[in-house]
């Protein structure tokens, strides 16, 4: 399957970092950057980039087939509630499905998303691997 | 060459990704003589996950490098990837990790090939853009997801692991450069030609006039320039494209085993090539005290080495305390087998769309 360039190319910031909207009105966070508060909606708001680092509060492990995901299957998709206070889902990696927990310790890595054929495009962005040292 | 002592190391960080193969069951798979493989102390290796490439390591050991210099990215000036295994012949890899750093689009940015010297080299230039005060901060990075063809005595060792390293001026560094020297001749031990999947080399020839030879002398002339002799370092740290290659050149230069063996990784997680010495030398420096001088020395095929001789400074505990160790890493682990391993490293692929 093949992605458009042009998309990926212009929505970049947001694969390679947690990108948040901080309300300057109401001071909530939400994920994910855009001119307009979900919550108040102020469009005084500020685009501040997240630690990446959060905790797991649900997940779900997923065997759905597509032409491009097999190498990566199963899937552990998690819901993260960030240490901005800020949920958002992603995808799971370097644990076993078995393994996961929830209140798990995560932080966002960049990580290959998926490449066109292997001759096109790689597509890099962030996954959430359990966190290797809280610093 | 004596340096000015005015650039030095002001973070670091390393990736190792956690699964891991034992050597023996390569061995035993492709039927190696056991001999051998004890010969080579390298117990098991590390291998990149199917997600995995030679830039996301590079990202991470990037990112805890400059975690721990608790540097604005947008004051980075130059980043120089050193890889033999860019996921890309054209296309650069030092621009994917910029950008994902958020690191300043003002910056020399360069992928550098030179087989596993390519990180030592990166580490050589960004010494002389802060001396030469081109730049604020420079970042040399070592990445690979080493190559080898299936059953080559290669597969053995290649392994998977990232270091970077942020260099900056003398008032912020841990650690200073007060020498470095490049050594470099045609010396045909190993390649891999254009459109090539795996590497070729010259078995015992990689040894006594590529390895061996261009280490001796490197850190022979680095020693004459700067009037120093073996007893004024307390560690060395030598390429470590196997578990006895750095022990058996230590002791022709005169470095004893208590010297190399804090830096040696090889044995606990294969060659990394481009990340190889740059990975042992971060494990020295999480042990280091202010005071102690550290050689450093890389090398890579084709052929070529760089020693460094390095003097650490007040302050190097609390920068390491910021990051992930080099023996955290090492400890983050999980046993795959062959097949695991090989459908990882790609050695398998599903055909999409037959």
């Amino acid at each position: 399957m093949r992605s458009s360039i042009s998309i990926f190319w212009r929505r970049k910031d947001s694969y390679y970092k947690v990108l948040l909207t901080r309300c300057k009105r109401c001071g909530r966070a939400s994920f994910f950057a855009r001119d307009v508060c979900p919550y108040c909606g102020s469009s005084d708001v500020s685009i501040v980039k997240s630690s990446g680092r959060g905790r797991v509060v649900s997940y779900t492990v997923s065997y759905f087939r597509t032409d491009s995901n097999e190498e990566y299957l199963p899937l552990v998709i998690a819901l993260v509630r960030l240490d901005e206070g800020v949920y958002v889902t992603g995808e799971l990696r370097d644990v076993e499905p078995a393994e996961v927990r929830e209140g798990m310790e995560v932080e966002a890595v960049l990580r290959r998303y998926s490449s066109d054929d292997p001759y096109g495009l790689i597509y890099y962005g962030l996954k959430f691997i359990p966190v290797i040292k809280r610093c | 060459m004596k340096l000015g002592m005015d650039a030095g190391i002001v973070g670091w960080g390393v990736y190792i990704p956690r699964k891991r193969i034992k050597v023996k069951e390569i061995a035993e798979l492709w039927g190696f003589d056991t001999g051998l493989v004890s010969s080579l102390r390298i117990e098991e290796k590390s291998v990149a996950d199917i997600d995995e490439d030679s830039v996301t390591m590079g990202w991470y050991a990037a990112k805890v490098a400059i975690d721990r210099g608790e540097v604005n990215p947008n004051e980075i000036g130059a980043i120089f990837f050193g890889t033999e295994s860019k996921p890309y012949a054209v296309k650069p890899s030092a621009t994917i990790v910029g950008d994902a750093l958020g690191i300043s689009r003002r910056k020399l940015s360069s992928d550098l090939e030179f087989a596993c010297r390519a990180g030592g080299e990166g580490l050589r230039i960004s010494v002389s853009l802060i001396s030469s005060k081109a730049v604020k901060y420079s970042l040399a990075i070592g990445s690979d997801t080493a190559q080898a063809n299936p059953g080559d005595v290669l597969e053995l060792t290649a392994s998977s692991g990232a270091a970077a390293f942020l260099i900056g001026p003398e008032r912020e560094a841990i650690a200073v450069f007060e020498g470095a020297v490049t050594y470099v001749t045609d010396t045909p031990d190993f390649w891999r030609r254009d459109c090539s999947r795996y590497p070729s080399h010259g078995e015992i020839f990689t040894g006594e006039p590529a390895y061996f030879d261009h280490i001796v002398n490197s850190v022979n002339i680095l020693l004459t320039d700067l009037g120093l002799k073996e007893s004024d370092f307390k560690y060395a740290i030598f390429h470590q494209p196997n578990g006895k290659f750095p022990l058996q050149v230590g002791k022709l230069l005169g470095f004893p085993k208590e010297k190399v063996l804090p830096g040696l990784v090889t044995p606990m997680i294969g060659n990394t090539y481009n990340a190889s010495a740059l990975i042992g030398f971060a494990r020295v420096l999480e042990q280091a005290r202010a005071g102690d001088r550290i050689l450093l020395v890389t090398f890579g095929s084709g052929a070529g080495s760089d020693a460094f001789s390095i003097v650490v400074k007040e302050g190097v505990e609390q920068v390491a305390s910021r990051g992930p160790t080099v023996n955290e890493l090492l400890e983050r682990k999980v046993y795959v087998s062959y097949s695991s391993y090989a459908k990882s490293r790609r050695l398998i692929e599903r055909s999409i769309g037959w």
